[in-house]
């Protein structure tokens, strides 16, 4: 009998699932998306998949090993503000640093916006008589009375989670467990969340807010996934479910509503687990994945196969310290709208016209000029087989919209079409080039990989402008984040601040450390898993005066050799000068966090790329008129009917029921062994 | 106005030069050395042309911005023979600098043997030598004691660094690592914006870009004319006062006399006080600045900051006043005084022009500066404090930010992790919290200062010093609105009693256990308390912000 994994990411349009069975075949199914309630499209999606492999649901399910699933449900709380009503226990003389934000605020020209609301308002944020020294010590013990009063007012306040962090208490965490207990007891069904517990590291504005939004999104988590684990038990589902965490790796159920916090980014982590798959599968290590969709472009980096990581993060405003995938969202997509401001200059977004009322074309109310009204004018997208021929596209209602902006700028229809091609395409690629730049590495040594709706139709010419010389286009573009989900593994992540100790961080110390924490990161992680278990170890390290660690990764180093922390030190400068140009080995290192992940290993069963013979000559399937600086008759080809081999040099226009790709005179398109585009971008 | 350039290419230019700045900050970022740019990121970017007119900015400090196109200017006056390869160097006040830890790199833009752009970076060191570290000296009277002085010279001749001059420098600098670190992070930051510059001139030919550019600076005066001319003509005066010059000479007056007509606005600062003796001058470069960035903060926040939004304004002042010094003079603190004082003066006199976007004071800066030695290492340090930050103007837009910062800053500045401070220096910040009462009341309410409470915990007698202003006058309320409270910082010692501290001393003895008892002011109010609403008043009083209503102060 078959044995199922299934792959859940729920977007903001739609539920996209993927099997697979224990012979690697792969199915896929998609079903709208329900915000108010995400299990409801899950459920109906899980039907439809069933139905795909003609069994019930509740056959599939009792076949069903493990399930993994990227949730928004914690994005969604946020980014709408809907989350709990949260209190937070600070310690006394610090209630405001929460509401301080480290003195910053973004827009420097505008000084008539008022401060941006905090989670837990003043009268919410409770002190609490204690305080300790920055070695840990107690300077004033924990005073029950205090405490007492701040329970008092939590109960009359009606909120339903706590949030506690006090200062220090990352180097001893004894204050905060007292309060937790005596909360505990006194309010036993309130959501506790604790910063020693959440992110026990120096720096109380990242702790303090981490632990916040793990507080205001955690009671939603948890009701959603045990709601979601309960309902497919009912039917028939006796495997593990798993949510993808935002650092990329996947944890059960239990974990994830504990640490909410880190569920934030779930669903674009998706789509990296899934271009990180790709890597693999192609042997190629340097991928930008590019995911651009109607309102947003996600796109992040794969290096050496790996994802890169940050703990510089946050969302809606929010700082989030947890590490997580580095992914940089544009505000711009298929969806952007194109105007003319006051001073008449010519803009493309930020503004959307989103999923409602969306591009003029769409027919559902938009009348303003959309990138994706420009596409289809341009004679990229098919007025007639939009999104596999489910939904007509209106020519004559973009050809309004845009002759609107045309008529303003006193150009025609057709330039104006083709600037908003331009214009959409360059503030994508300057959208990759400046996250290149923060992260040290030179975009043209890298493949960009498209996938999400409107990818296909910008990622020639944004790698054009980048100077990429080569694109990869999935066959599951479409559904890639899901996809990448069933080779995700497990992962749980331990740190711990060890600042100034110095002085007695010698190496055996420094074995001590690591050691601790990868015996408590292998325990929670066998927990959950019986499986292979991997350890990753890093630190977060600075030179004296600086104020942002940088990411060391150790895995290399020997363990046992001796001058351990020399050697550690030496990673360091590596590490800086790879990434800032210079090192600078006579300065004052400082080691902040030692962090260890232990990383579960699932199996999987995807099949490697092998190469392929030269395929007989593509046949289009039909020709029509599209812009190439010019009009031309391009021909048309269905990407379903192209076999591995196949050669096409442009222009040309690949379409797929999904998506569309657009290829540029000169440049030479090849489906590879896996069935995927692989162009590569004339000189 | 008319335009050879279709405005699709406009519009292509117009968005690859803010990413090419935006790119310059990121290195900048990324690869600067000491703390005071990598963590306060007090540096800037822009292009300008050969015209010495500003193309474009990156939003980093905004008092550094209008000052460079002045600083452009003294370089092509004085350096004729520029070359590709070249990197100018200059700070010196008196020669289109603001003040001298503001240094400055150029690197030239040439297509097709034609110079044509300037790429700069500003960066505010963390020594330029002279008599105290830090280069701010309450005690200067002439600017040779503030520090090194460099002229616009050459620091690159065609590509081959003139190491002898960087050695030179150098010399001068206490700390000449970090400043080595932060130069060449400089210098590097400039010539990647030369080089994606240069790459646009092959993209599309330096013609169309060239005319490109004008369009665009066309355009951004178009829109700043539109907004201008809606706001009410007339002569409007408005003044602000500095606290004194910590040599004896209180309430120095910075007057600012407006006039609006149409779509142009002048403002003349000739009636403002002679200069003095002390750093609280400024530079002729750096009153241009604050009038800018007066202006750049009652336009519309998204308009391009480039010499063609500035058009509109025409500015009059009198060399030998405190906003026009006479050379040889101290300046240092001019970027945060009497800039704030500059900016508060146009702006309360625009409020008879534009009420709805005219905007309460931001607090004023008073920094402190301890040094000592740490009985946990046995080693000397340093430290700064940026905590504590004052509060912000309340607007149209509602009440104020707290713990925000200063007019030249305006959310600009990280204060770094108390944690981080406790487990680096021998202090114990016993309190950090929001300052009650602190911002002006008003409809909209001025944002909090801050109390800190912060006990040194050396073993040996510590030293501190400050520069600031704002102990005397707080920030300006708007509109009837009330000014936020001034700064009131106290030290208490053991056995002696209480002492308030000057914005402008040096040597402050601090013995092992003191108190520095901080209390840093608020914003100012917008519109009359009374027309406040119930709900924002039970609101205040309910998140202790304010500690009664004003019914029972009244």
């Amino acid at each position: 009998m078959a044995s199922f994994t299934i792959g859940i990411d729920v977007g903001g349009t739609f539920t996209d699932l993927v099997v697979i069975d224990g012979h690697g075949e792969t199915t896929f199914a998609k079903s709208p998306s329900t915000p108010q309630d995400q299990s409801i499209g899950v459920l109906a999606g899980l039907d439809e998949l069933a139905r795909r492999l003609k069994l019930s649901r509740t056959e599939m399910l009792e076949r069903t090993q493990r399930i993994v699933h990227g949730a928004t449900v914690a994005t969604n709380a946020l980014l709408e503000r809907k989350g709990a009503k949260v209190a937070l226990l600070t310690t006394e003389g610090h209630r405001d640093v929460l509401e301080m934000r480290e003195g910053l605020k973004d827009n420097r020209y505008d000084l008539r916006s008022p401060p941006p609301e905090p989670l837990v308002p003043r009268q919410l944020r409770l002190a609490v008589r204690e305080r300790l020294r920055a070695d840990g010590s107690v300077m004033t013990p924990l005073d029950d009375t205090s405490l007492d009063a701040a329970i008092a007012t939590i109960r009359q306040s009606g909120a339903t989670s706590v949030a506690i962090c006090f200062l220090h208490a990352y180097r001893n965490p004894a204050h905060e467990r007292a309060a937790e207990q005596r909360l505990r007891r006194a309010l036993p069904d309130i959501f506790i969340s604790r910063s020693s517990d959440v992110l026990p590291q120096i720096k109380e504005f990242e702790r303090v807010s981490t632990t916040v939004v793990n507080a205001y999104v955690g009671p939603a988590v948890h009701r959603y996934l045990t709601s979601l684990e309960r309902r497919l038990s009912e039917t028939g589902f006796a495997g593990s479910l798993f949510v993808i965490l935002s650092h990329g790796g996947m944890a059960p159920v239990e974990e994830a509503a504990r640490l909410a916090a880190a569920t934030v980014l779930s669903g674009p982590a998706g789509g990296v687990a899934g271009a990180r798959r790709s890597a693999a599968l192609l042997g190629v290590p340097n991928l930008i994945p590019f995911d651009m969709g109607g309102t947003s472009t996600d796109i992040s980096l794969i290096a050496g196969g790996e994802a890169q990581l940050s703990a510089e993060r946050g969302l809606a405003g929010e700082r989030i310290a947890l590490r997580s995938l580095d992914i940089a969202s544009i505000g711009a997509g298929g969806g952007s709208i194109a105007r003319v401001d006051t001073a008449g200059a010519f803009q493309v977004g930020p503004e959307s016209a989103g999923a409602v009322p969306g591009p003029a074309c769409y027919g559902n109310g938009g009348t303003l000029a959309t990138v994706t009204d420009a596409n289809l004018l341009l004679g990229y997208l098919d007025a007639e087989n939009f999104l596999g021929g489910k939904r007509k596209l209106d020519h004559a209602a973009s050809e309004r919209a845009v002759d609107r902006v045309a008529g303003a700028l006193k150009l025609s229809r057709d330039d104006t079409a083709a600037g908003i091609f331009r214009l959409i395409n360059m503030k994508m690629a300057d959208g990759i080039r400046l996250m290149t730049l923060r992260r040290g590495v030179d975009p043209r040594r890298f493949t960009l990989l498209s996938f999400g709706g409107a990818a296909g139709l910008h990622a020639v010419e944004v790698a054009r402008e980048l100077e990429i010389p080569r694109v990869i286009v999935p066959t599951v573009a479409s559904v890639l984040s899901a996809w990448g989900m069933l080779a995700t593994d497990l992962r749980y992540e331990a740190s711990r601040t060890h600042i100034g100790e110095r002085v007695t961080m010698d190496d055996a110390a420094m074995r001590t450390i690591f050691g601790d924490l990868e015996s408590h990161a292998t325990a929670r992680l066998r927990a959950w898993f019986d499986g292979p278990v991997r350890i990753e170890r890093s630190a977060e390290m600075r030179y004296g005066e600086q104020i942002f660690e940088i990411d060391v990764p150790l895995d290399v180093l020997d363990w046992n050799a001796p001058d351990l922390v020399a050697r550690i030190h030496d990673e360091f400068h590596r590490r800086h000068e790879e990434l800032y140009t210079y090192a600078s080995r006579d300065q004052e290192v400082v080691f902040v966090n030692a962090r260890a992940a232990a990383v579960g290993a699932v199996g999987s069963t995807a099949t490697a790329l092998t190469e392929v013979p030269d395929a007989a000559k593509a046949n289009a399937k039909g020709m029509r008129r599209a812009w190439f600086g010019g009009w031309r008759e391009t021909p048309v080809f269905d990407i379903a009917a192209l076999p591995p081999g196949a050669a096409v040099t442009g222009p040309a226009i690949l379409e797929a029921e999904t998506t569309t790709v657009v290829v540029n005179v000169g440049d030479q398109m090849r489906v590879n062994g896996l069935g995927w585009l692989d162009i590569e971008l004339a000189k | 106005m008319s335009s050879q350039v279709d405005p699709i290419t406009r519009a292509v230019v117009q968005h690859r030069l803010s990413a090419i700045v935006a790119e310059m900050g990121e290195a900048m970022l990324r690869t600067s050395y000491s703390q005071i740019l990598n963590s306060s990121r007090d540096f800037s970017l822009a292009i300008c042309d050969t015209q010495a007119r500003l193309i474009a900015q990156a939003d980093h400090i905004p008092v550094h911005v209008g000052a460079l196109p002045w600083a452009t200017r003294a370089v092509e006056e004085r350096i004729h023979d520029v070359q590709p390869g070249d990197v100018i160097l200059m700070n010196d006040p008196y020669h289109g600098g603001s003040h001298l830890p503001d240094v400055t790199a150029f690197v030239p833009v040439f297509d097709a043997g034609k110079r044509l752009f300037w790429t700069i970076v500003r960066a505010h060191q963390s020594d330029i030598g002279g008599a105290t570290h830090g280069a701010y000296n309450p005690m200067a009277t002439e600017i040779y004691q503030e520090g090194l002085r460099i002229p616009p010279m050459k620091l690159y001749e065609a590509g081959r660094l003139r190491e002898d001059v960087l050695d030179m420098i150098a010399l001068n600098i206490r700390n000449p690592r970090d400043f080595r670190g932060d130069l060449a992070a400089m210098v590097g930051a400039a010539h990647l914006g030369e080089r994606r510059l240069s790459k646009l001139f092959t993209e599309l030919d330096a013609a169309t870009v060239t005319q490109a550019i004008e369009d665009i600076l066309d355009a951004s005066e178009r829109q700043t004319r539109a907004i201008v001319s809606s706001w009410k003509d007339g002569v409007f005066h408005g003044e602000a006062l500095l606290d004194d010059d910590g040599h004896g000479r209180n309430d120095i007056r910075i007057v600012a006399r407006v006039t609006k007509r149409g779509s142009d606005i002048e403002v003349d600062l000739t009636g403002s006080d002679p200069q003095t003796t002390s750093f609280v001058n400024s530079s002729h470069a750096n009153m241009q600045a604050a009038v800018a960035m007066a202006f750049a903060y009652l336009i519309d926040p998204d308009i391009p900051k480039n010499s063609g939004a500035l058009r509109p304004l025409k500015v009059a002042a009198k060399q030998g006043t405190i906003v026009w010094a006479d050379p040889g003079l101290p300046v240092t603190l001019c970027t945060s005084h009497p800039s704030n004082e500059i900016v508060e003066a146009i702006i309360k006199a625009m409020s008879g022009s534009c009420p709805g976007r005219v905007m309460g004071g931001w607090g004023r800066r008073f920094r402190i500066a301890i040094q000592g030695e740490n009985p946990r290492t046995g080693r000397g340090f340093i430290w700064h404090m940026f905590h504590a930050r004052p509060g912000g103007g309340a607007s149209a837009g509602g009440d104020g930010w707290s713990s925000i910062g200063e007019w030249h800053t305006v959310g600009g500045i990280k204060f770094g992790s108390v944690e981080i401070a406790e487990v680096r220096f021998p202090l114990h910040f016993a309190r950090h919290e929001f300052r009650t009462d602190s911002g002006g009341k008003g409809e909209h309410r001025g944002g909090l200062g801050v109390d800190l409470d912060l006990v040194v915990e050396t073993a040996k007698p510590a030293r501190a010093n400050t520069a600031g202003d704002g102990a005397r006058h707080g920030a300006c309320g708007i509109l009837g609105g009330e000014d936020g409270l001034p700064h009131d910082y106290r030290l208490i010692s053991h056995g002696k009693a209480e002492r308030v501290l000057k914005t402008k001393e040096v040597g402050i003895a601090i013995s092992p256990g003191d108190v520095l008892q901080v209390r840093s002011g608020g914003g100012g109010g917008w519109g009359d308390h009374a027309r406040r609403s119930a709900e924002a008043q039970a609101r205040d009083l309910e998140q202790g912000l304010v500690s009664s209503t004003a019914s029972e102060t009244d």
